[in-house]
């Protein structure tokens, strides 16, 4: 795993989440702001390779900086993200098999 | 072998996750401080920005109903008006029995001010900027500079706090309606919005009807604004009735807030 990868995207989620926390909670549709760091970590394991574990990295990271930035002890969305990355994981490697992200 | 050994990598990895959760739990008030410390500066610039940001849009797209709020609002401003008048004479009258009485009651607080730096976008919680080295502590309310209840500090950090909103599903506290003599609980419903449980059926209330804190279980000073009644749901089954409330605050406008330390 590229360094500078990591360390981008680890700086690029804590920026996200203090937009999140701080401005886009100014904007909400029908009284609810959109998760865009749960939302991106969903889709990274969407999109990447099942093979790959940067998703498992992903979603480690996300749910750790969302627990930081919520009222919600440390672990909660760690653990809530990382078992979404696992059955995304699990159910595109055993069971289903789409074009777009065999080369992610 | 291959097998086992990716089971065995499996469970270390799961084990050292656990194990890192647990740890961090035992550090959570100063990993969330650490985090908080240097977002701080951002995160009031995007608040203030958001605000501004929000501000413009709703201005656009409620630019057809400006005449109508403009023609209410002078409206409500001609009846407010007509109370202040009112309620200056009743303030002469109440001074004078004040000085013939000899009673000298202050009904201030000491209060810190503080700015929102953040909002749980899952949760009615926000952030302010005092904490601790500022002589907050747990439970303190938290109330606008027109005496509106927001909420009540829940943790508290060395430069941070957290407060829980009045809408959050985890606060209820007592509050009254004073011209109706009506008491009852104030419970959150989540996402901004608040209900008046525990209303005896016996008792008349409206939509309008402005509902204040009470301090008959001592979590917050009395008659701090809390909302106006929306909507009153009255079913001859139940034993008591419910009201629906708007909070008198809006989280997007809030910029400072005001932490009660005491009374003066």
């Amino acid at each position: 795993m590229n360094l500078l990868k990591i360390s981008l995207f680890v700086v690029l989620i804590y920026f996200l989440a203090l937009f999140q926390s701080s401005f886009l909670v100014h904007f909400n549709i029908f009284g609810f702001v959109p998760n865009i760091i749960f939302i991106i970590a969903v889709l990274w394991n969407i999109v990447e390779n099942p093979k790959s574990y940067f998703g498992f990295f992903v979603s480690g990271i996300s749910g750790f900086v969302l627990d930081v930035f919520s009222s919600h002890t440390i672990g909660f969305y760690i653990i809530i993200l990382l078992l979404i990355s696992l059955a995304i994981k699990t159910l595109f490697s055993r069971y289903v098999r789409v074009p777009f992200n065999q080369n992610i | 072998m291959a097998k086992s050994t990716k089971k065995g990598r499996i469970f270390i990895a799961v084990f050292i996750i656990i194990a890192v959760i647990i740890a961090a739990n035992f550090f959570q008030k100063n990993i969330k401080s650490f985090f908080y410390s240097f977002s701080q500066p951002i995160q009031k610039n995007l608040w203030a920005a958001g605000k501004s940001s929000s501000d413009f849009f709703a201005s656009i797209f409620n630019a057809g109903n400006l005449k109508k709020e403009n023609d209410n609002l002078n409206f409500k401003n001609q009846e407010l008006l007509a109370n202040i008048s009112r309620l200056e004479e009743l303030q002469k009258e109440n001074e004078n029995l004040k000085c013939a009485l000899g009673v000298n009651l202050q009904n201030d607080f000491k209060v810190n001010m503080a700015q929102i730096v953040g909002k749980d976008i899952s949760q009615d919680f926000i952030l302010l900027d005092k904490g601790a080295k500022d002589g907050i502590s747990k439970a303190m309310p938290v109330i606008t500079a027109q005496k509106v209840l927001v909420g009540k500090i829940s943790d508290v950090y060395d430069n941070f706090s957290k407060v829980l909103l009045i809408s959050s599903k985890e606060s209820s506290f007592d509050a009254q309606i004073r011209e109706r003599e009506v008491s009852g609980i104030i419970r959150g419903k989540g996402n901004l919005k608040i209900f008046f449980d525990l209303i005896p059926q016996d008792k008349e209330i409206s939509a309008g009807d402005i509902v204040v804190s009470s301090s008959l279980a001592g979590f917050f000073p009395s008659d701090l604004l809390v909302g106006r009644i929306t909507s009153v749901k009255r079913n001859n089954v139940e034993a008591f009735q419910q009201a629906e409330l708007n909070t008198e605050f809006d989280i997007n406008q809030l910029a400072n807030l005001f932490i009660i330390t005491g009374r003066q």
